[in-house]
């Protein structure tokens, strides 16, 4: 029997890695449901604000990406923190990868059974994705990695379908109007939050920091990153404005879906059939990873990190994941309404984990610097 | 440091398997070995000057010919001091050990005995069995060479330094299967091929040990990474002028002994796709060329998956000009998509067999039958739809546009794991599949070199020779993700 | 590669699972069981009922019947058919609703919100009012041509491809966009329905969800022009006696800052397909002569047209976008539909008529 080496490193990936997979991990579940949250027009400044700001808090994640301590992985965390501490954070990490795997995953398997799959039950959809993903993962970090240029291609194209309704008849400026806030409410407020929250994600790069070969093109990466996924926002907002007008868009759930649904090629209809399933890469992928990530927490968290990886160990994550999906899916989401409270859980935690990981790690290190 | 462990090719001795026990050659011994066999000979004969001479060799193995031209004149007309001077042939070398000896009268080697020195001399006299040189039959084109490799090593090797007349073309030979004793060698340019290839692959060849080794691509299951795979890891070209191509990007190419078809290895899953008469042509004629056999690739894949998950499980995708035709061609038939399709295949495969085993004349009675009456005569029978017929007829033909024959096998298999999947989750399945053959795909590699470069890895200025092939003069580097050692194919350019 | 047997293993897994029928699903699409409805007619049958009708078996050459059905609910009426047809009924290909006048009169979001909701059904919707029993219709015409229905489906696709400039055609998506806007009443073709014939009526106008009442055919032209399609392939102008062909309009409206007048300006292009008037085209004060009356002609028809919008309170012309800006607060619709009925117009044409014939000096 072959010993299963999930950590195993053999060479380092460079920006364009790390492009893909920050814009990827950006354009995760929330996307779908955004214009529903974003409402107004002048949202469309919203997007642009909140993603300069995120433009900022990524160059203080490469910042962190540039220092020593970074490419070094468990034992860069502990130099910064000591032992005890890395693994009360690994504990408290357990807890959002946790979270933000199962969101994602009941999110799109949501999706998946509004519109494909009407009477299918959820709990088959998320063990098929979970077996996916459970395969995609065993081969490894290195290649699960590398599968992010896979799924980067499969799907960026989808992008360009969003052209035709920017075309009139469809398109008409008025539906752009007002372009500025002329009131603002508590919404307003929680569209921001939202969007910040969807832009959260390429925290989670430092769990891959040994894989990684951060230079001083990282924050190039980053930022390319970023932008393209502020642009892909826009694209999309716009595009759905233009769709189904201001006033229609906040009662629609998937707006972005039900745009795909209208498309009509000649030689197949309902062409949103097919992108949801060919979403299913991104989705696949980001489960793989933080699938990975969760074992690698858990190990520091159970004091494991110098026994080799074990498939019991490696089985007991997925386990709980799949675990922890099923109970959530079963309990908390209330399927239909696509606000609820633990959709909301996910924003907040999203945005905070977003703010808070690269500045605290920045800190950490400059303090570290100092003593 | 490769110079070094370089040894000269077709150089038996230095090539032996080390055997543990060294016996040394005496005349006993030989005939002890030679007993039993029916065309073994032993002849005595006296020189010119009264030497006793005699020869043992292999009748069948021996060009008798040239053995009287070579050996038996020499020793009646001239007159020289030891046996060895009398040889005309260049390559006349002594042995000391049994071993030897057996390996050169194995080889077609006549062997010498001086009696009166009590030496023996090997003379190389082989009987040259082959074929001529033929037109390759896997890999047809139309421009360019024509010339293909045959069962003769040496032959084979011949047509690959004429294209690369370089001191840098190396080559390494070792034999392998102790029945077979089959000669490998590895040829390679030093300075341009990694050096690291070459070691896994010598690693590799050595740590071989079967018996008997009749075609390479058994040499090539011994050696590849992961040998669960439906996907060739090593790309086998009986063209001489692919391997030359190969050999000159950074790759190694692996010739085995009495096989007509070389190894070429680390290759990447789009090297399959990729035919020597892409860099001929134009380019921009090729680049669509080479985007039709992705393309087919996938049709050839995924298209009757995805005809039985449209119509099993999403009609609403059906535009209604075609739901038209689907309906009325499905209304009466007895099995569900699924099972039609499933059926439908099995009998195709049934087909492609019977008519590659068949003698050719009567394939070609097999092809018309096949695809005419079965065809018809299933649809008027109420057995298959039109549409069906029609889209096996199309995946059909598509995947022979791939020109690796492997990959059009492997087609079916992932067809029918698709199938399968797409019967039982419609699109959503045939997409989960996908995930699944793009990961393993991911995660293979061919000779340790990652499999699915330059996509992933990601090598962005790779591209231009990936989906489409950038005119020539743009391709001023070799492929990184080969690591050539000299990374520029321009020679002015330092 | 113990991964790869439990691969392997789970391929085979799944494909005995799924050969034997155990299957997660709960839902039969397979296409050769299903009868997959094009149109549903709804018909006001009583107070509280739906009646509801489509033709099957759809897209096959079989025998068609006709099924109706009195219903509560209009999916009601789905689940019902299924117990008196073979094949099931399958929303998904969905291409036409016919709703009755008098139902839409009465108003159709309660009907249209069940083809919103539902995913299956592709809002590239054609949505038609039919005046008069489009059931019988339907029967009579079963002995004559065998799909009905798909021809149908047919005709309104080509006129929608490209705005050929005939009816008036909305799909789902853009009824349901125009029903939602504050500024924009939603119209759909009406189709009056004798014993043998279907035929184009004009459009009918909408007050939110209820149709209030119908453009007649002239108006309907000039409502294709200035708003629908800006085209129309032949344009007759009955009190001049000429046919215009290929119009095309170019469509400028002009709102004073205080909503208290507006401008159109409406350019047409096109050429004299048709003439049997008594004046002489081929002098150039005859042809300025009956520029002249045909524009006439057309601003009074026209004038006349917003005044009955007015009338009705519609605005199907979307005019109430235009007091949108960029840095300003939108007008709410009860606003919007006050200035609307008071709002003083002025409209200009401007002619360009191609002669096709040799125009003397």
């Amino acid at each position: 029997m072959t010993a299963l080496s999930l950590f195993e490193k053999s060479t380092t990936y460079n920006g364009a890695y790390i492009f893909m997979m920050a814009n990827r991990f950006q354009m995760l579940y929330f996307v779908f449901i955004m214009p529903t949250y974003l409402i107004h027009p002048y949202m469309i400044w919203g997007i642009v604000l909140v993603g300069i700001l995120s433009h900022f808090n990524l160059m203080l994640l490469s910042k962190w990406f540039r220092s020593r301590f970074a490419t070094k992985g468990y034992d860069g965390f502990v130099e910064v923190f000591g032992e005890t501490l890395v693994r009360f954070f690994a504990w408290i990490g357990l807890f959002f990868l946790l979270l933000k795997a199962s969101i994602i995953l009941i999110g799109y398997v949501e999706i998946v059974r509004t519109f494909i799959y009407p009477s299918m039950n959820q709990k088959w959809l998320i063990l098929f994705m979970l077996m996916i993903s459970w395969y995609v993962a065993s081969k490894g970090m290195e290649t699960t990695i590398r599968l992010i240029v896979i799924a980067f291609f499969m799907i960026i194209w989808i992008i360009l379908l969003i052209v035709p309704f920017y075309l009139p008849p469809i398109a008409a400026f008025h539906d752009l109007f007002p372009l500025i806030p002329l009131e603002w409410t508590e919404v307003n407020w929680e569209g921001l939050l939202f969007i910040w929250s969807s832009l959260s994600g390429p925290e989670y790069l430092i769990c891959l920091g040994p894989w990684l070969r951060p230079n001083e093109n990282t924050f190039k990466s980053l930022a390319y990153a970023n932008a393209l996924t502020v642009l892909e926002y826009l694209l999309l907002f716009v595009g759905s404005l233009f769709f189904f007008g201001s006033n229609y868009v906040s009662t629609t759930i998937y707006p972005v879906v039900n745009m795909y649904r209208y498309l009509q090629s000649p030689v197949i209809e309902r062409i949103d059939m097919l992108l949801i399933s060919i979403y299913l890469f991104q989705f696949v992928f980001a489960i793989s990873v933080l699938l990975l990530c969760f074992y690698g927490v858990a190990r520091i968290a159970g004091r494991k990190t110098t026994k080799p990886t074990s498939r019991m160990g490696y089985f007991a994550s997925w386990l709980t994941i799949l675990a922890c999906t099923m109970i959530i899916n079963e309990w908390a989401w209330n399927g239909g309404t696509v606000v609820n409270r633990l959709l909301n859980l996910q924003i907040w935690s999203g945005a905070i984990t977003y703010l808070l990981v690269p500045s605290f790690l920045l800190i950490s290190i400059y303090r570290k610097g100092r003593v | 440091m490769f110079s070094k462990k370089n040894k000269k090719n077709n150089d038996p001795t230095k090539t032996l398997p080390s055997t543990t026990v060294q016996t040394p050659v005496t005349l006993d011994n030989l005939k002890r070995v030679l007993a039993n066999i029916d065309e073994a000979e032993i002849i005595e004969r006296q020189t010119n000057n009264g030497q006793q001479v005699m020869l043992l060799y292999i009748r069948s193995l021996v060009n008798l010919e040239r053995l009287n031209e070579a050996i038996v004149e020499p020793l009646n007309t001239s007159s020289h001091l030891t046996i060895h001077e009398y040889m005309i042939s260049s390559k006349v070398s002594r042995m000391i050990t049994l071993e030897e000896a057996e390996t050169h009268l194995l080889r077609g080697n006549v062997i010498l005995y001086g009696m009166d020195h009590e030496e023996f001399w090997a003379v190389p006299l082989q009987n040259t069995l082959s074929r001529s040189i033929q037109q390759s039959g896997t890999e047809t084109i139309i421009y360019g060479a024509k010339d293909s490799f045959s069962e003769l090593l040496e032959q084979n090797i011949t047509m690959i330094r004429r294209r690369i007349p370089l001191m840098n073309l190396k080559t390494e030979s070792f034999t392998i299967g102790s029945i077979s004793k089959t000669e490998v060698v590895i040829l390679y340019i030093e300075g341009i091929t990694n050096p690291d290839y070459v070691s896994i692959a010598r690693k590799k060849i050595a740590s071989i040990d079967f018996d008997q080794f009749l075609d390479s691509s058994q040499v090539a299951a011994f050696m590849e990474d992961h040998k669960h795979s439906v996907f060739p890891q090593f790309q086998e070209t009986d063209r001489p002028d692919s391997c030359a191509f190969s050999l000159g990007i950074g790759k190694l190419v692996i010739l085995v002994g009495n096989t007509s078809y070389a190894l070429i290895a680390p290759i990447t899953f789009f090297h399959l796709f990729q035919s020597p008469e892409d860099y001929f042509l134009r380019w921009i004629i090729s680049s669509f060329l080479r985007c039709i056999r992705y393309l087919s690739f996938i049709i050839s894949v995924t298209l009757i998956p995805f005809y039985v998950a449209v119509t099993t499980h999403h009609y609403q995708m059906i535009p209604l000009q075609i739901l038209f035709v689907l309906l009325e061609s499905r209304s009466k038939l007895p099995f569900s998509p699924f099972w039609e399709a499933f059926l439908m295949l099995i009998t195709l495969e049934i087909i492609k067999e019977a008519s590659l085993r068949m003698p050719t004349k009567s394939g070609q009675t097999l092809g018309v039958i096949g695809g005419i009456v079965i065809g018809q005569a299933t649809v008027a029978a109420g057995f298959s739809s039109n549409v069906l017929i029609v889209l096996v007829g199309i995946s059909a033909i598509a995947s022979f546009l791939v020109p690796n024959y492997e990959v059009t096998k492997s087609n079916s298999l992932l067809q029918f794991i698709l199938l399968i999947l797409a019967a039982y989750l419609g699109l959503f399945g045939i997409l989960l599949g996908a995930i699944g053959i793009l990961t393993h795909l991911n995660a293979l590699s061919s000779l340790k070199q990652p499999y699915f470069a330059p996509v992933a890895p990601f090598y962005l200025k790779e591209w231009k020779d990936l989906f489409i092939r950038a005119p020539l003069p743009w391709m001023k580097t070799r492929p990184e993700y080969l690591h050539p050692v000299q990374k520029w194919r321009m020679s002015r350019r330092r | 590669m113990r991964w790869i047997h439990a691969a392997f293993a789970l391929t085979i897994l799944s494909g005995i699972i799924a050969t034997t029928g155990c299957s997660p699903f709960v839902e039969n699409n397979t296409i050769e069981e299903i009868a997959p409805v094009i149109f549903w007619s709804l018909n006001q049958s009583d107070d509280r009922h739906l009646e509801i009708s489509t033709l099957v078996p759809p897209l096959i050459h079989e025998k068609k019947r006709m099924l109706t059905l009195k219903v509560d609910l209009q999916k009601q009426g789905g689940k019902e058919f299924n117990l008196i047809y073979y094949r099931e009924l399958k929303p998904g290909q969905l291409r036409v609703i016919v709703i009755n006048e008098e139902l839409a009169r009465k108003g159709v979001l309660p009907l249209i919100s069940t083809y919103l909701m539902d995913t299956d059904i592709s809002q590239r919707l054609y949505l038609i009012i039919s005046r008069g029993n489009f059931e019988e219709f339907m029967r009579e015409q079963l002995n004559e041509q065998a799909n009905l229905d798909y021809f149908l489906y047919r005709m309104l696709k080509h006129y929608e491809a490209s705005n050929q400039g005939e009816m008036s055609i909305l799909n789902l998506h853009q009824f349901k966009n125009k029903l939602f806007s504050p500024y924009a009443d939603p119209y759909l073709p009406l189709f009056e329905v004798k014993k043998i014939n279907l035929t184009y009526k004009g459009t009918a106008m909408f007050r939110h969800d209820k149709m209030i009442n119908m453009l007649p055919l002239m108006d309907d032209q000039i409502f294709q022009l200035i708003n629908n399609d800006h085209y129309l392939k032949l344009f007759a102008v009955p009190s001049s006696d000429v046919i215009l062909g290929h119009v095309r309009s170019k469509v400028d409206i002009d709102l004073d800052p205080s909503y208290k007048n507006m401008t159109i300006k409406i350019d047409l292009t096109g050429r004299l397909e048709e003439y049997r008037g008594n004046k002489n085209l081929h002098k150039r004060e005859d042809l300025a002569k009956l520029h002249q009356d045909i524009e006439k002609y057309l601003v009074s028809r026209t004038s006349d047209l917003l005044k009955t919008m007015q009338q009705w309170k519609i605005d199907p012309l979307e005019i109430g976008t235009r007091t949108l800006h960029p840095f300003s607060k939108p007008i709410s619709d009860s606003e919007w539909l006050n200035l609307w009925e008071k709002m003083k117009f002025k409209i200009e044409y401007r002619l360009t008529i191609q002669p096709l014939v040799n125009v003397n000096q």
